[in-house]
């Protein structure tokens, strides 16, 4: 099994890697749309800038993002007393800085923490998941959490959603393009060359976000999270407990889209058929035969 | 002769990397000490207004301010010291006062339903988690320390620096806890009046 400092720089490097790929692949793209089809090279300009931008800004201002889009806020210890405290202790334990804490007001259980680095690092819990959960459970999650944070699984998973979610902007505006195109079909032909190519586009993007996917979601990842956590709290029962109360509970987070989902502690789709075909978790049951072995 | 560079040159890297490893380690072990005499202090510090939210229920316990205010000097001196020996000791005193007190909110539901007594047995369960955390680093950074020094190559190098095994917290591997008195062994006699 790899050692912490390896997690760390295996990390760092497909970070580096996801980046390079992702602007690389779009300049590329560009490239070859302009030269095939003569477009101005502006294009290409303007797709180097995209990439570049998107790139950046998800690396800095991933962790804000994100939580904007998952509604969080942020998390005072007089009104969350034990997951205040809980994350303060579990950090001394984890010898890490105390991360940033935010709340989602939503009643399904779950959590997930990102950030570009531990010194950058936010862990977000719904409420759903505090009441719900004793001060031993909520150890076992947030210990969860917490070793994302230390071997850099926050940085890469941000990247990676921020990227999808990035591309799946470029997507939808070409589905939206080819839903007006197709009733403007008989009177403007120009248009239907023009998502010919974003078709083309869309095809080339396909399998770049399966590989990107991959690339994050290392099922062994949340393995080794579950084992690090039940290193820090010693008490593999606290996170059997909580994962079984997080995948019995019915209800389903609205505010997650697919981009984000790997992000959390258990996939926040509960029975969707989409989600499970990316399957950005293993099956809690065999989280918890892996825990139980532990005791 | 390239030969040879190379491999002072490898030493030489080698040896600046186990330096700094040992020596981040040594500050960690301070630290974590440190920690822990700070927690217990703020532990000392919280028991007083538990004290006081209780102040009631405790005539017949009068002893029980005699053992904070040991418990409370004890604990300055031993985090002046740095002494993880001292701290050790000094815990056993605040632990005992927490169990008195514990015992008297948990005896009578007046206390136990009042917020602030509530507020204030959160905050002390949260101090001792942290006491124990903070423990608990100490452990786990004392056998990282005395790992890099007692195990080759490091073993090699250790007393050219001068490293020394540290103890870290002793209560893990000895002391009373773990010897059984004759007392222990007997079977105890429950009366039910």
């Amino acid at each position: 099994m790899q050692n912490v400092y390896e997690q760390v720089s295996a990390n760092k490097t497909r970070s580096d890697i996801v980046i390079i790929l992702f602007i690389g692949f779009i300049i590329l793209a560009a490239y070859a749309i302009t030269v095939a089809f003569e477009l101005d090279p502006s294009v290409l300009a303007i797709a180097a800038i995209f990439s570049i931008v998107s790139a950046v800004g998800s690396f800095y201002f991933g962790d804000k993002i994100i939580l904007s889009l998952n509604g969080a806020r942020l998390a005072d210890r007089k009104e969350f007393f034990d997951y205040y405290t809980v994350v303060e202790n579990l950090s001394l334990a984890n010898q890490s800085p105390m991360p940033q804490i935010y709340v989602i007001d939503s009643p399904a259980p779950n959590a997930f923490a990102t950030g570009r680095d531990p010194e950058h690092a936010v862990v977000c819990a719904t409420t759903g998941l505090l009441q719900k959960l004793n001060r031993t459970e909520l150890e076992g999650v947030i210990g969860h959490e917490l070793s994302h944070v230390k071997n850099y699984d926050i940085r890469l998973m941000m990247i990676v959603s921020m990227l999808i979610g990035s591309l799946s902007i470029l997507t939808n505006m070409v589905q939206r393009n080819r839903f007006f195109g197709s009733r403007r079909r008989d009177n403007d032909s120009s248009i239907n060359g023009l998502l010919a190519i974003l078709g083309v586009f869309l095809l080339i993007f396909a399998p770049l976000i399966g590989k990107l996917i991959q690339l994050a979601i290392s099922r062994r990842r949340e393995f080794l999270a579950d084992a690090s956590s039940v290193k820090l709290t010693r008490q593999p029962q606290g996170l059997i407990d909580a994962l079984k109360k997080i995948s019995s509970d019915p209800n389903a987070l609205s505010s997650a889209s697919t981009a984000t989902a790997s992000l959390y502690i258990s996939n926040p789709f509960k029975d969707n058929k989409l989600a499970s075909l990316f399957s950005t978790h293993p099956p809690i049951l065999d989280r918890i035969k892996a825990l139980e072995s532990m005791l | 002769m390239p030969i040879l560079i190379i491999a002072v040159v490898v030493i030489v890297l080698y040896l600046v990397g186990f330096y700094n490893k040992v020596k981040t380690l040594q500050v960690h072990i301070r630290a974590s000490i440190q920690e822990i005499g700070n927690q217990l202090k703020r532990q000392a510090e919280l028991i007083p207004n538990l004290v006081e939210s209780v102040k009631g229920y405790l005539k017949h316990e009068k002893g029980i301010f005699e053992d904070l205010v040991s418990a409370r000097k004890s604990i300055t001196e031993a985090v002046a010291t740095n002494n993880p020996e001292k701290i050790d000791q000094s815990q056993q005193l605040i632990s005992k006062v927490l169990g008195s007190l514990k015992v008297i909110v948990e005896s009578n539901p007046e206390i136990k339903g009042a917020q602030v007594t509530t507020d204030l047995m959160n905050e002390l369960r949260d101090t001792s988690d942290k006491v124990m955390y903070s423990r608990r680093t100490l452990i786990d950074v004392t056998a990282d320390y005395n790992t890099a020094i007692t195990t080759v190559p490091g073993i090699w190098f250790a007393s050219i620096f001068g490293f020394k095994e540290e103890k870290g917290l002793i209560t893990p591997l000895s002391g009373e806890h773990l010897e059984v008195s004759a007392e222990d062994v007997k079977t105890p006699k429950i009366s039910l009046n």
